[in-house]
């Protein structure tokens, strides 16, 4: 009776963790830092919300008030997802739910963080894989709006947010616009291309306006005050583009116009212009590792193979996983880690890119990111490798030290199901 | 020489030229006088490959009256003296729409016409031909003298008419009022819904043809129809069939096949990359003479979104005719299609450098599309009682620089270059009183004048040049060649162009006499050099057809192999469960050996032995090959048939693309099969198509022999257009609707199948492969209706065909199975059926397997209560549970699909792997030969690098049928030579750009990878 009760509640949400009292030791593990080392039977310390040890499990074990015994399971960062949109949208086609693409075409203006919703059912599904913040990002349109990074379990948006406002979202105009289709392809249109050359000078004019903008001289202006960030340094241009032109058109754009921090979201063509990106020190946010070739006579595991050719670059990046399903499935992000350590990534790397390079790239990497002392403690314990589908068995998860509940509703059904059948 | 005054591209007709219309009165006295036209000293070409040197034509009123290389001229005829030129039949179009109006008219048609408005079965091209006075000279100019032209709008098209290009009174020009019946996949402006995709288009077509044939016995009793009472006749005419792509061919030979009827195929020019699969459809072709443009490809970047098809097809484009003619496969040339109708014959010259046969070439012209009609009688040859159509040219057809002079259709002449015309081209001396200026006219097509100074040439002035006949204008600024303005001169032409002269005006006023005499006959012809480049470029050799051709095709398809791996861990799928370092041996298609040592000896005994691959396959797995229940890859134009709630006629197997880079992708993640599925827009969809993917292959060379028939289903959101941008109207708009369209059905479906007991053995609905259909043992005439869709239905209810229901909550799940039950069948498969877990016990009971998502919710409301542990609950009850993709990515990762079953759930690692391969091929009915590694089944094998269930594992090689159709290091060697073939293909684009050839912007194709939700798609 109990239990189902238990059930009952859970089909809603789980508790958000009340702030870690007790000390912390998690020993008895593999620790994967998130830098790229690794610590056999190694151990991790947290008091306060604080990461205080990370190393070996040695001689530590008094100072801790409680202490999780581990035998041979792994120990990571929480894992970090860029560019989503969770909790912007609970079901697809459910309009009514939809707030992650606004109206209009220049709305640098519009917040992910006015919509985050904390309560999404679908954040504990995601959590539970291991993944614990997330960039809450505004899509659509030319200017998107202002991404937000949160971490996963919080009674409201303000115990949510990370770093507000982290940055500004462009999409930048298509270079190849689709005529016909595959089977029956159209002509080359020259009014798109006029179209698209229209389109980068509205972005261009904008932001010449911001450039020229003083708050204090007048009215005020929405559009043009929420690009300051960008143009003071104080946040990150993201410019959403996937083939070569765009990208570099968008890394001359932000050079002209005085952006200090640019990040190429997508970048599927990213590794071709990998000397552009590192003489101006662009990141990249790399599109969903399982994904298709964006051309027909590309290699067939090109995308699998993308993160491990940037990183032969000298690019960093870290893996988003936009697209069809990208909310609900984006508990799957380490699975795509996974995939590109398979093709050629060393598999370190692989939960760098959704651990202390995407905290970089977020600019949230003095606290997260990696389990170093000092740190937030935000990790993750799976009894096998979070990256691979049998492996991924997260037992505990803490985010800020404080312990988080890895329940949800699907779990809840499962067991409400599996003892009607009498399994 | 000259013998007539020539105006420009106009018809001097003479009243004695033309047969006058013999009932309709004359304004005027009626002409009377009949001269013979003789053309004499002709070269005269009456059939490809017959010339005549020093030849006569002679020509009465329309019709040739002699031809021959010693005939008597007449007293009284006109003579053309023709010396030096050429003389050919006048060329026959085959397909076009001049003249016709191009759609039909918007409002809705009056009358007993048939249902769906795609339907044109009472069009006549020869009630709404009017001459287009403007189209039918430009298609003079280039020869053409009779044109097929029909109403190109929607599937059934009407009869189109043979017209003669005579610009007479239509009543005489119509050559054959009914030439052919025309057809296509396109429903044109038809403002219905239904067909949306190319699987409904040839439905609507397959039933029209039924209802034709019930039409012209029974059906004429019960109702009236003018359209099928159209068809009918239609039926008796040469019929025309137009594709939009190559693959259209063998849809439409299935087509002819199944009705008896031969289809002449209008096709796209890439024949030639399924040469075999249409010599094998036998259907004779009307080609187009469009020849695909170069791409810019100096922007290495922009050269990317080139593809590698588009690349080859550019090369291979001028070999296909070519290609055709030597395999035999009858075919005509058509100028449809080409922006300008002279562009035929750079086109046709690139053909004939890449090897077609000049006299094929002129027959594609002349008299093969005439006989295609049952015109050879009259058009397409010169023979003594045939039409005068002819054209007088300068030079063979073929040549380049050729010019058409004259064309004369049904003896009528239409002047568009005179002959005979003095050549102006050299370098005068230009005589203006006591100026002697320097002349250069260059240029023979569009002469142009250059006035220079004798001494020093560096200023040269371009000089305003006309020229009409023998008089000429000349008009330049003189100021810098010593006079204080412009110089005009007007003057005549004599000597073969040697001598000018006349008077002019210099700047002041003042008048002089003027002369021209020629010094030299030197110009610098501008064109000429790059051609020569360009002609040397295309007839270079060209580079292999790909099968298919794309990237990741190849030269050749590969053989079934004799394998045999060792040391393998073997995932059987069978009682012997999972074997650690075995063998597994493949011979002839089929898993010969599963053991711990095979002994070749034993297995190949005596002297057969086969040649026999090793692999070493330590530390590898070995299992039998993926197989994804939902899939909507290599679907052509179209997965949902949605314009109606029941579409169980539409068939994906017509649809099959097997062109689609998504197959070979798939096999390199292990797939071997897949049920190709209609979408899931209304409650009876399409029926299924099972295809193996044996890359490179045609379309029906994919569909698995003797695979069982299934049909698409689908319940919920989608169904009752519930995620729509507007309010739907089509019923049904709930699930209670849903339930009685279903109830409907069966019910109209047991009436149906009832009325044919009464009467005859209904027909086998399918023909065999050979397309031979058993004789009904009733006559025709007294047969029911048939109708394709209640056909699938009944099979349903007899239990020949399967249901793959598109579900996910446990209330539609269970109303189905109530269906069913009570109408008697089983639905065999419930796909998504993401509720399934609440509904398993139930499930078990009807005997319905499921075939779900491993992770997939929150995508509309009805999945809210979607859950990852569907898999593990369902099969712990017992139900035959499979894991599927639906999308194009997830297909070729359906091993890391099936771990999460591990993960959610805790399903064992075997039970887990056969919810992607032994789980489905019985849901498919296809366990007997797939999904387990056990002896006699079908060798369809994958190696992977690791056990499949780990994010390590990568597929090695994938066999299909014992062919080796993916090989990872093979793969990289593709891979390399797909780089080498497009920059081979790249630096030829380069030469040719260079050498002037035109060239279009790079552009980025889409490809289509369809889901469940995909709706229509222009067919």
């Amino acid at each position: 009776m109990l239990l189902t009760l238990a059930d009952g509640v859970l089909a809603q949400r789980p508790t958000p963790a009340p702030p870690q009292v007790r000390s912390v030791l998690v020993r008895g593990a593999t620790v994967h830092v998130g830098d790229g080392r690794v610590i056999d039977d190694g151990a991790v310390g947290f008091r306060n919300g604080i990461i205080d040890h990370v190393g070996f499990e040695y001689g530590v074990k008094a100072r801790y008030d409680t202490v999780i015994q581990l035998n041979g399971a792994h120990i990571y960062p929480g894992l970090i997802l860029a560019d989503a949109t969770l909790g912007l949208q609970e079901v697809d086609q459910v309009r009514a739910t939809a707030d992650a693409d606004e109206t209009g075409e220049l709305e640098p203006e519009v917040r992910a963080y006015a919509a985050f919703n904390v309560d999404s059912r679908i954040i504990p599904t995601v959590r539970a894989n291991g993944v614990l913040l997330a960039q809450a990002t505004p899509r659509g349109g030319l200017v998107s709006g202002t991404s937000s990074v949160m971490q996963l379990d919080a009674w409201d948006r303000e115990g949510a947010v990370v770093r507000m406002d982290d940055g500004v979202h462009v999409e930048w105009p298509r270079a190849y616009v689709r005529e016909g289709w595959w089977a029956e392809p159209g002509g080359t249109s020259t009014a798109k291309d006029e179209e698209r050359r229209r389109d980068i000078d509205r972005l261009r004019t904008l932001f010449m306006n911001a450039k020229a903008y003083r708050a204090d001289a007048g009215a005020v202006d929405l559009r043009l005050a929420g690009l300051q960030p960008v143009l003071n340094g104080s946040a990150t241009l993201y410019v959403h583009a996937d083939v070569a032109r765009e990208i570099q058109e968008a890394v001359l754009f932000a050079r002209e116009m005085g952006v200090r921090r640019l990040v190429i979201v997508g970048g599927h063509d990213a590794w071709r212009v990998s000397d552009l990106l590192r003489d101006n020190k662009v990141d990249v946010i790399l599109q969903r590792v399982h994904g298709l070739p964006l051309r027909e006579d590309e290699d067939i595991d090109i995308v699998y193979r993308q993160p491990a050719l940037l990183k032969e670059r000298g690019i960093r990046f870290c893996l988003g996983y936009t697209g069809g399903m990208e909310r609900m499935g984006s508990r799957n992000l380490p699975f795509t880690a996974g995939t590109a350590a398979a093709y050629g990534l060393e598999r370190e790397a692989a939960l760098q890119a959704m651990t202390l390079d995407a905290a970089r790239i977020l600019g949230i990497d003095q606290r997260y990111g990696s389990l170093e002392v000092g740190k937030s403690a935000t990790l993750v314990v799976s009894t096998g490798d979070l990256l691979d589908m049998r492996g991924n068995n997260v037992t505990h998860a803490f985010i800020d030290g404080r312990s988080i509940v890895l329940d949800d509703h699907q779990k809840a059904l499962y067991r409400q199901y599996a003892r009607r059948y009498g399994h | 020489m000259r013998t007539l005054r020539y105006l420009l591209a106009a018809a001097l007709l003479t009243a004695s030229t033309a047969r006058a219309q013999e009932n309709v009165p004359v304004n005027g006295p009626h002409g009377t006088a009949r001269p013979v036209h003789a053309f004499i000293h002709a070269t005269l070409h009456p059939a490809p490959g017959e010339v005549l040197r020093d030849a006569t034509l002679l020509v009465q009123d329309e019709r040739v009256v002699g031809v021959g290389t010693r005939l008597k001229v007449p007293a009284g005829a006109v003579v053309h003296d023709v010396a030096g030129l050429h003389i050919w039949p006048g060329l026959v179009d085959p397909y076009g729409s001049v003249g016709v109006p191009a759609k039909a008219p918007k409002e809705q048609a009056g009358g007993t016409g048939y249902w769906n408005r795609a339907v044109h079965g009472t069009t006549r091209a020869d009630e709404l031909y009017t001459h287009n006075t403007a189209l039918n000279a430009k298609l003079r100019e280039q020869g053409i003298t009779t044109v097929i032209t029909h109403r190109p709008d929607g599937i059934v098209r009407g009869s189109g008419c043979a017209v003669l290009l005579a610009d007479r009174a239509v009543n005489l020009d119509v050559l054959q009022p009914r030439s052919s019946a025309h057809f296509s996949f396109n429903k044109g402006s038809s403002p219905e819904e239904y067909p949306s995709s190319l699987m409904g288009s040839i439905a609507l077509l397959r039933q029209t043809l039924h209802d034709a044939r019930w039409y012209a016995g029974q059906g004429s009793r019960a109702q009236s129809d003018a359209d099928l009472e159209g068809v009918n006749a239609l039926l008796g005419l040469p019929l025309v069939f137009e594709s939009s792509e190559r693959n259209d061919i063998g849809r439409i030979a299935r087509i002819g096949r199944e009705f008896g009827l031969r289809f002449t195929v209008r096709g796209t020019g890439d024949e030639y990359a399924r040469l075999a699969d249409v010599v094998a459809a036998g259907t004779p072709l009307i080609l187009p003479l469009t020849m695909p443009e170069a791409y810019d490809v100096e922007d290495p970047f922009a050269a990317l979104e080139v593809t590698l098809a588009e690349l080859k097809h550019w090369e291979l484009a001028p070999v296909n005719a070519a290609r055709l003619d030597s395999a035999g496969v009858p075919f005509a040339f058509t100028l449809h299609g080409l922006k300008e109708p002279a562009d035929a014959w750079p086109a046709l010259r690139r053909m004939v450098l890449a090897g077609l046969d000049t006299a094929s070439a002129i027959a594609a012209l002349t008299t093969r599309p005439a006989a295609f009609f049952g015109l050879s009688e009259r058009v397409g040859a010169l023979r003594e009682g045939m039409l005068a159509n002819f054209l007088i040219t300068s030079g063979h057809l073929l040549e380049q620089g050729n010019q058409v002079h004259e064309t004369w259709v049904a003896g009528r002449r239409f002047a568009h270059k005179p002959y005979g015309e003095e050549d102006v081209v050299g370098v005068f001396d230009l005589n203006l009183r006591s100026v002697i200026l320097r002349m250069e006219v260059s240029g023979r097509a569009r002469p142009e004048a250059e006035v220079y100074r004798p001494a020093a040439d560096t200023v040269r002035v371009k000089a305003r040049f006309v020229r009409d006949d023998q008089l000429v204008t000349l008009e330049f600024d003189g100021r810098r060649l010593g006079f204080d303005g412009p110089v005009r001169l007007n003057g005549i032409v004599h000597d073969r162009g040697g001598i000018w002269d006349g008077q002019g005006q210099l700047p002041g006023g003042e008048w002089i006499a003027w002369s021209a005499v020629r010094q030299a006959v030197r110009s610098k012809e501008k064109e000429g050099s790059g051609d020569r480049v360009l002609d040397s470029l295309y007839r270079a050799p060209v580079g292999a057809v790909w099968y298919p051709l794309t990237a990741f095709g190849g030269p050749a398809l590969p053989d079934t192999e004799v394998v045999v791996f060792r040391h393998a861990t073997v995932w059987t799928n069978g009682p012997q469960g999972i074997l650690r370092d075995a063998d597994v041996c493949i011979s002839g298609g089929r898993i010969v050996g599963v053991g711990e040592r095979i002994d070749l000896a034993t297995l190949f005994p005596g002297r057969t032995r086969p040649e026999v691959i090793e692999v070493n396959a330590t530390g590898k797995h070995l299992t039998c090959g993926i197989i994804d229940e939902h899939s909507h890859l290599g679907i052509a134009r179209g997965v949902n048939e949605g314009g109606q709630a029941v579409s169980a006629e539409v068939r994906i197997g017509d649809v099959t693309d097997p062109d689609h880079v998504g197959l070979y992708r798939d096999l390199a993640g292990g797939v071997t099969a897949v049920q190709q599925l209609h979408g899931s827009a209304n409650p009876i969809g399409g029926q299924s198509a099972l295809i193996k993917l044996r890359w490179g292959l045609g379309a029906e060379a994919l569909h698995i022999d003797g695979a069982p028939g299934f049909i698409k289903f689908a319940l919920g959101e989608n169904v009752k257009q519930s995620n729509w941008p507007n309010d739907g109207s089509r019923f049904p708009q709930t699930r209670m609707g849903v339930e009685q369209v279903m109830y409907d059905a069966f019910h109209r479906a047991r009436a149906y199948g009832a009325a044919w007991d009464r009467t005859a053995p209904r027909p086998e609905p399918k023909p065999d492969r050979k397309g031979r259909r058993r004789p009904a043992p009733t006559p025709a005439a007294e047969l029911p209706r048939r109708d394709l869709e209640l056909d699938a239905l009944v099979e349903v209810l007899e239990g020949k065909r399967y249901i793959s229901c598109h579900s996910y909550v446990q209330g539609e799940i269970a109303m189905l199975m109530d269906v069913a039950d009570s109408m008697g069948f089983t639905v065999n498969t419930f796909t998504h059926v993401l509720e399934g877990y609440k509904v398993a016990p139930k499930l078990k009971a009807h005997g319905a397997g499921a075939s779900t998502f491993s992770d997939w919710w929150a995508y509309k409301m009805e999945v809210g209560d979607a859950i990852p542990y569907n898999a593990a609950l369902l099969w712990r009850e017992g139900v035959t549970t499979c894991l599927n993709s639906d999308d194009a990515e997830m297909s070729r990762r359906l091993n890391q699909e099936a771990a999460k079953a591990v993960k959610y759930g805790g399903v064992p690692p075997e039970e887990a792997w056969k919810m992607v391969t032994l789980n489905p091929a019985r849901l498919l009915h296809l366990d007997q030969r797939m999904g387990s590694v056990e002896v006699g089944k079908d060798a369809d094998l994958v190696l992977w690098s690791a056990d499949p269930l780990s994010i390590d594992a990568k597929c090695e090689m994938t066999f299909v049928d014992g062919v080796r159709y993916y090989d990872a290091v093979r793969h990289k060697a593709w891979t390399r030579e797909v780089v080498r073939e497009r920059e081979r293909l790249v630096a030829r684009m380069l030469a040719a750009k260079k050498a002037g050839a035109p060239v279009r912007k790079p552009q980025r194709k889409d490809e289509r990878n369809w889901e469940c939700e995909s709706l229509g798609e222009r067919p």
